[in-house]
């Protein structure tokens, strides 16, 4: 037990201490955000000349919005000035880096389908693919006699094929809800295309995201594309874009079910793509086997349905179990797609800080003032007690520093303002773990416990009701930052940075620390927490 | 022993167990007895007031969002020297809002040419020009090099969308953990005096007229989260006591006013240490080493934390009070509870066992026996034993 707690002890300081001396050593700096520090500032403007729909430029700044974010947790600010979109990224140190940030194409592809798309329930299970690749809903299964394996259905109208098969069925068109990822769908929907093998994954290639590598992401040939669920599919090249479209997709009740309906352009920059593309889907041809038709935006898989009809007339139908939401998704996509705008750099620029060094330094300066007199009022009301908390702070400061400047490094997170005030907050909630330890502990010596007894029974206490009161803290910044965007994700990064902190530290250094310290003999005759500890007689 | 007269004990009780201590000793000793279930319709009350005044302040006069919300126009200044207060004056002159507006310098990276960037919000044409003339005076080239366009917010209609989206999936799932771990009333309790402590943070901005940037909504968010960990913290002591006096017949007032005494000192002291720095950016930070932007948003946190702290106790406990009262269990015993020494005693007798014996002088046997018939509690400070499941 007592080498445990040395061992924890011991463990936690070097780890801490440690990691601050080698963040220091090698002189890796927490990034300041925008307002402190400012960034690199890149304009775009769509290119003149070339037509665009305001649209599509929306889409843009969303986008780019996305993929900036996706890629850290710094707070981007992203913005239109006229027509220019204008992202200033802070901790982005070179340019040819914040270009290839912010850099969005806008085009939708169009591609084949080549081996039926997986979806991703966890990295882990995609190595060996056990399930048949897609879940389809039960309702599928009675209305289509055709197809069951499609995640959702297109299908020709307009024309006088009005009455193709299946423009009833509603399926999963990405399968969300319906299916929990990882259970086994019974394989009834077993596709009829078991031609293509699922041995065309490769083991053990990962990209940066954790997900496998499905061919080679660069070459035109194969694909490997994430959606929302993160979906695999390995698509052929690209056979047509977003242009074959009108932009006046919208979203649709149809037959009771939320469907996109959008309208082909005619001629030869339509119809006849468009047409000569679904052929071969619709007769699984070898360049598209599945007969599902993949819609990309920007490497990411919008929707793959499968296509219903040989030729279409003017119209086309997507439908399947769509949300509303994900069905104006969808057409918005679609109507950006249809008349992209195609953005070129206008300029990189070095960005000022909003708030400037004064404000900074005047943080930090009434921060550590505020801290030290936290730390006083500590030590003046728990006496000798008071003082593991100073040292405690020492070890929430040390890993947050290197945690930060970690993170400052590889992940271009920048600190701001509410960066640093979520910071000063969580020196509350650091210290009430502390708090409510002591009050506790001072409790169980009262009842006439013993130190040592009282330390181990007071933290048991303490214990439980940090860790809920930090469990419900977590909840909420893995919510925030898993949702949304901006400042209010950075926001969220710290909050859970710092619960998690504080949870290592009440557990790995405070209580070692209280519990070793109960057990001297020193500690029973003492005044150490300000209360008389019951004159040893009391409780044998 | 029976027939002890309660006067009597309660005499006793009080030279026996302790000499009385002032109002700060009893709170450092965690020996206040204080009827916070009998006050509890002032908390609720207050806060009920201060609700209405919020709504009506909100509706009346709204917030003061800042171009980060709403975007605006900019002016584009080519110029070497020209200095961020320099243009704020600029502005002031002009009859605008120099503090406002957002000043930023940008150099180009390969040719150092350098601009001003003055962003304020929507603008008439007229105005525009007329800032336009300015400040193509001001550094010396013609009206046309200066440069104004509209800008969109920064803080666009997606990123409120999805934070509300957010914070919607983030009390559905707080509210299922804590009825999980705790239980639904608790859950209830603890989400309205998050809202509460919230709305009355957004209030203050109102009500005072100050600007809404995104920082602040940064500092409302850190409110919920302070709020609701203050309440969590109480409501597991809460918890602690339900079990404790499970086995007993006695009102649920009692079980939370022991509950609210007992957290009492850990809530005062918690609350000190989160304010302590946040008084210290005001106070020190833009009081005294002038840094402005902090003022505000210090000032935000500061009341956010003073109110989280405060309805934890006499707005979150009462509701659960409020609701628990209604359980067939606690129904009989509703307009009951103990007050005064009767509530010091039961406060007493929740410590962790032995406290009595500690404390008592060893030798009188008398008063010891008096000392433990005094508290019925006594017996129940653990939590009765469950039954012992039957072996097969």
């Amino acid at each position: 037990m007592r080498n445990k707690l040395i061992f924890s002890l011991v463990g936690i300081l070097v780890l801490a201490y440690g990691g601050l001396i080698t963040m220091l050593a090698t002189g890796t700096e927490p990034a300041l955000g925008l307002d402190l520090q400012g960034g690199i500032s890149v304009t775009q403007r769509p290119k003149p000349g070339t037509e665009w729909s305001q649209a599509s430029l929306d889409l843009a700044v969303e986008k780019i919005r996305e993929r900036v974010d996706s890629l850290g947790v710094a707070e981007p600010e992203i913005l239109r000035q006229g027509d220019t979109i204008v992202v200033n990224l802070p901790g982005v140190k070179n340019q040819q880096q914040a270009e290839d940030l912010v850099q969005v194409t806008g085009q939708v592809w169009l591609r084949p389908v080549l081996s039926a798309c997986q979806v991703l329930p966890d990295p882990e299970d995609l190595v060996a693919p056990t399930e048949s690749s897609t879940p389809t809903s039960d309702s599928t299964e009675s209305t289509t006699p055709t197809e069951s394996t499609a995640p959702s259905t297109t299908s020709g109208s307009g024309g006088p094929s009005r009455g193709t098969p299946t423009t009833t069925t509603p399926d999963t068109s990405e399968p969300t809800d319906t299916t929990s990822p990882g259970s086994t769908t019974p394989a009834t929907s077993e596709p009829t295309d078991s031609s293509v093998p699922d041995d065309t994954v490769p083991e053990g290639v990962y990209d940066e995201w954790g997900l496998p590598i499905v061919g080679n992401p660069d070459s035109t040939e194969y694909r490997r594309l994430i959606g929302d669920p993160a979906q695999v599919c390995v698509v052929g090249p690209q056979q047509g874009t977003g242009e074959v479209f009108d932009d006046n997709a919208g979203a649709q009740i149809i037959n009771g079910g939320w469907a996109v309906v959008v309208s082909l352009k005619g001629g030869a920059k339509g119809e006849d793509v468009w047409n000569a593309l679904v052929a071969q889907c619709y007769d699984r041809m070898s360049t598209c086997p599945t007969g599902q038709l993949a819609i990309e935006l920007d490497g990411v898989l919008q929707s793959a349905p499968t296509v219903q009809a040989r030729r279409f007339d003017g119209e086309v139908q997507i439908t399947g179990d769509f949300s509303e939401g994900e069905a104006r998704t969808l057409a918005r996509v679609l109507n950006s797609g249809s008349l992209p705008v195609q953005l070129q750099l206008e300029s990189v620029q070095n960005v000022s800080p909003t708030l400037g060094k004064d404000s900074l330094r005047a943080a930090w300066i009434s921060g550590l003032v505020g801290v030290g007199l936290v730390l006083v009022f500590m030590v003046l009301y728990y006496r000798m007690l008071g003082t593991i908390v100073a040292l405690g702070i020492t070890v929430s400061a040390s890993i947050l520093y290197a945690v930060v400047s970690l993170l400052s490094k590889t992940q271009g997170l920048a600190l701001s303002l509410s960066g640093i005030a979520g910071t000063i907050v969580s020196v509350g909630v650091t210290v009430d773990s502390y708090v409510v330890f002591f009050e506790r502990l001072k409790d169980e010596v009262r009842a006439g416990r013993t130190m040592r007894n009282s330390a181990q029974r007071g933290f048991a206490g303490a214990w439980r009701t940090i860790v809920i009161a930090d469990l419900v803290s977590l909840i909420g910044a893995f919510v925030l930052w898993y949702m949304t965007v901006g400042a209010v994700r950075g926001f969220a990064f710290f909050l859970g940075l710092s619960t998690l902190c504080d949870l290592l530290v009440a557990y790995f250094f405070t209580r070692p620390m209280v519990l070793l310290i109960a057990r001297t003999k020193w500690m029973e005759r003492r005044k150490v927490m300000g209360i008389e500890v019951a004159s040893a007689g009391g409780a044998a | 022993m029976t027939a002890i007269d309660d006067d009597a004990i309660d005499t006793l009780a009080g030279d026996l167990v302790r000499e009385r201590r002032g109002l700060g000793g009893r709170l450092y000793h965690g020996e206040t007895a204080i009827d916070f279930y009998g006050r509890r319709w002032w908390g609720l009350g207050a806060s009920a007031l201060l609700l209405l005044l919020t709504v009506g302040s909100l509706v009346w006069s709204g917030l003061n969002l800042s171009i980060d919300f709403e975007g605006g126009v900019v002016w584009t200044v080519p110029s070497t020297s020209l200095t961020e207060d320099q243009a704020r004056e600029l502005i002031s002159d002009e009859g605008l809002d120099g503090d406002r507006a957002k000043v930023q310098i940008l150099t180009n990276q390969d040719t150092g040419f350098r601009t001003v960037e003055v962003q304020v919000e929507a603008q008439s044409d007229e105005v525009r020009r007329e800032v336009q003339q300015a400040f193509a005076d001001e550094v010396g080239v013609t009206a046309d090099e200066v440069s104004t366009t509209s800008v969109s917010s920064t803080w666009g209609e997606t990123i409120t969308r999805k934070a509300l989206l957010a914070l919607f999936t983030f009390m559905v799932l707080v509210a299922l953990f804590i009825a999980w771990r705790l239980e639904w009333r608790m859950a209830y309790a603890a989400i309205v005096a998050m809202l509460h402590d919230v709305l009355l943070s957004v209030g203050v901005y109102s009500l005072f007229g100050f600007l809404v940037t995104p920082a602040t909504v940064v500092a409302f968010l850190t409110i919920l989260g302070f709020s609701l960990y203050d309440t969590i913290v109480v409501f597991d002591k809460v918890q602690e006591n339900q079990r404790r006096y499970s086995g007993a017949r006695i009102p649920y007032a009692d079980v939370m006013n022991v509950s609210m005494n007992q957290v009492l000192m850990r809530s005062l002291n918690t609350s000190v240490a989160a304010v302590l720095p946040v008084l210290s950016l005001l106070v020190l930070g833009s009081g005294i080493l002038g840094a402005v932007t902090l003022r505000e948003f210090a000032l935000a946190l500061l009341v956010g934390l003073l109110i989280g702290s405060y309805s934890s106790i006499f707005v979150a406990s009462p509701l659960v009070a409020l609701a628990k009262e209604r359980e067939p269990k606690f129904k009989s015993l509703r307009d009951r509870h103990a007050t005064g020494a009767e509530l010091e005693r039961l406060v007493h007798g929740a410590l962790p066992s032995g406290r009595r014996e500690a404390k008592l002088k060893t030798g009188d046997e008398s008063k010891i026996a008096v000392a433990a018939a005094l508290t019925p509690e006594a017996v129940l400070t653990h939590t009765p034993r469950p039954r012992k499941k039957k072996r097969r």
